[in-house]
């Protein structure tokens, strides 16, 4: 029998001791694997830095294998930090190999990112691609979004100083506005 | 997906009674995909995450915190009604003066130095869980004028995937201030009642706490071709 799902609410403002891990944005592997920085600021649809949303990971490790263990006191593959001050977040993880679906497709190296936030009543979905709109281009979402200005705002781009930092702003809201998914 | 009831019951991102929502809710339509195997796995949770004792939000002090004693039961359950297990539920509440120990909670209402407000568990293999706290008290906000959230309590659920994952809050029945709560009524009225917890005295302690019930359903197969 179909039971309605529970409706979603908003995160609100009072999280920060609640929710978040200590060192929750340095996400964790068994093995090794090239590590990166996934880090840019959250703006609102009037340009201003978001400084209290909730910015959740999960990805595959360096070799596109799904995470399913823990260090014993956290789970690997799990990213958990709150945008500061000036709307800036930091995930340090290792760089996310690409997989496949279920139909064969090939899914580019990707982090799933998830958005909580006062004013969200949902959590805001998306995928953020490590790689170039070249080698996404036949991403499942790539291609369910088709238009490659709108796909930009999906890319995180590497850093020409330091390759190991990947920069990603996202506009919830108006130019510039991020793709958001849902299932 | 066409027939999946999501929509029928959670609240759109833009809501303008709901003044934070006017610039931050996407002006874009979502773009649907199907949830990648990714996302159709979700992170493990070790037993040792949890402690026994963070079920309990009225022991963390020194004595008891002041406030209305109660306990919440249920289950937490996937659309088809199957149990989700040993899965992470993490609560969190203003005391029963409706404050948060939280910087910037600007409330000019007294902390609890016996209460953090703070809790989480495991689901057991039923999907059941139980939580002892205090009742949270109503709290004004700036949204509008004489503005005040109804009593509620904070949930987030990770599921047994990362797309089941969910955040939202469960209110008290027959709590005046949901009729005038712009969070609350953004949520279409056929999803109203499903956030309402119903009183269920037999759950509760006979002469020390209240018993309420209140089961939360995530997304399950139905919505996910993958499996979930």
């Amino acid at each position: 029998m179909a039971k309605k799902p529970t409706p979603s609410q908003t995160v609100g403002p009072f999280f920060a001791r609640e929710l978040l891990w200590k060192d929750g944005g340095t996400v964790l592997f068994p093995g090794r694997g090239e590590r990166i920085t996934l880090t840019g600021c959250v703006f609102d649809g009037a340009g201003a830095p978001i400084f209290d949303a909730l910015v959740e990971t999960w990805q595959a490790d360096s070799a596109g294998r799904f995470p399913s263990g823990d260090d014993g006191a956290r789970p690997y593959g799990y990213g958990r930090v709150s945008t500061d001050t000036d709307g800036r977040y930091a995930i340090e993880t290792v760089m996310p190999g690409s997989f496949k679906g279920p139909g064969g497709e090939t899914y580019a190296p990707q982090i799933s990112v998830s958005i909580f936030a006062r004013g969200l009543l949902k959590a805001l979905q998306t995928r953020v691609f490590l790689a170039t709109l070249e080698v996404i281009k036949d991403d499942p979402l790539a291609r369910a979004v088709g238009d490659p200005e709108r796909l930009r705002t999906l890319i995180a781009v590497r850093d020409p100083r330091d390759p190991k930092i990947y920069r990603w702003d996202v506009r919830l809201r108006g130019a510039g506005e991020a793709v958001f998914i849902e299932y | 997906m066409a027939d999946t009831p999501v929509a029928d019951v959670h609240p759109p991102y833009l809501y303008p009674d709901y003044k934070s929502t006017r610039l931050r809710a996407p002006a874009q339509p979502l773009v649907r995909v199907a949830p990648s195997p990714l996302e159709a796995t979700g992170p493990a949770f070790p037993r040792t995450f949890v402690k026994d004792s963070e079920a309990d939000l009225t022991t963390w002090g020194r004595s008891a915190p002041l406030g209305e004693k109660m306990v919440l039961v249920g289950r937490v359950l996937d659309e088809d009604g199957r149990p989700v297990r040993r899965s992470l539920v993490e609560v969190w509440q203003a005391n029963a003066s409706g404050k948060y120990p939280h910087p910037v909670d600007d409330h000019d209402a007294p902390l609890d130095p016996n209460f953090l407000g703070k809790g989480q568990l495991l689901t057991d293999d039923e999907g059941g869980y139980r939580l002892v706290t205090v009742k949270p008290g109503a709290y004004p906000w700036q949204n509008h004028a004489f503005g005040w959230r109804p009593a509620h309590i904070h949930f987030s659920l990770f599921g047994n995937a990362y797309a089941q994952r969910l955040i939202t809050q469960m209110f008290f029945p027959g709590d005046p201030l949901l009729a005038i709560d712009p969070i609350f009524n953004s949520v279409p009225e056929a999803g109203r009642q499903l956030l309402v917890a119903d009183l269920d005295l037999e759950h509760g302690i006979e002469a020390v706490a209240l018993g309420y019930l209140w089961d939360m359903v995530l997304r399950g197969p139905r919505a996910t071709p993958m499996g979930v």
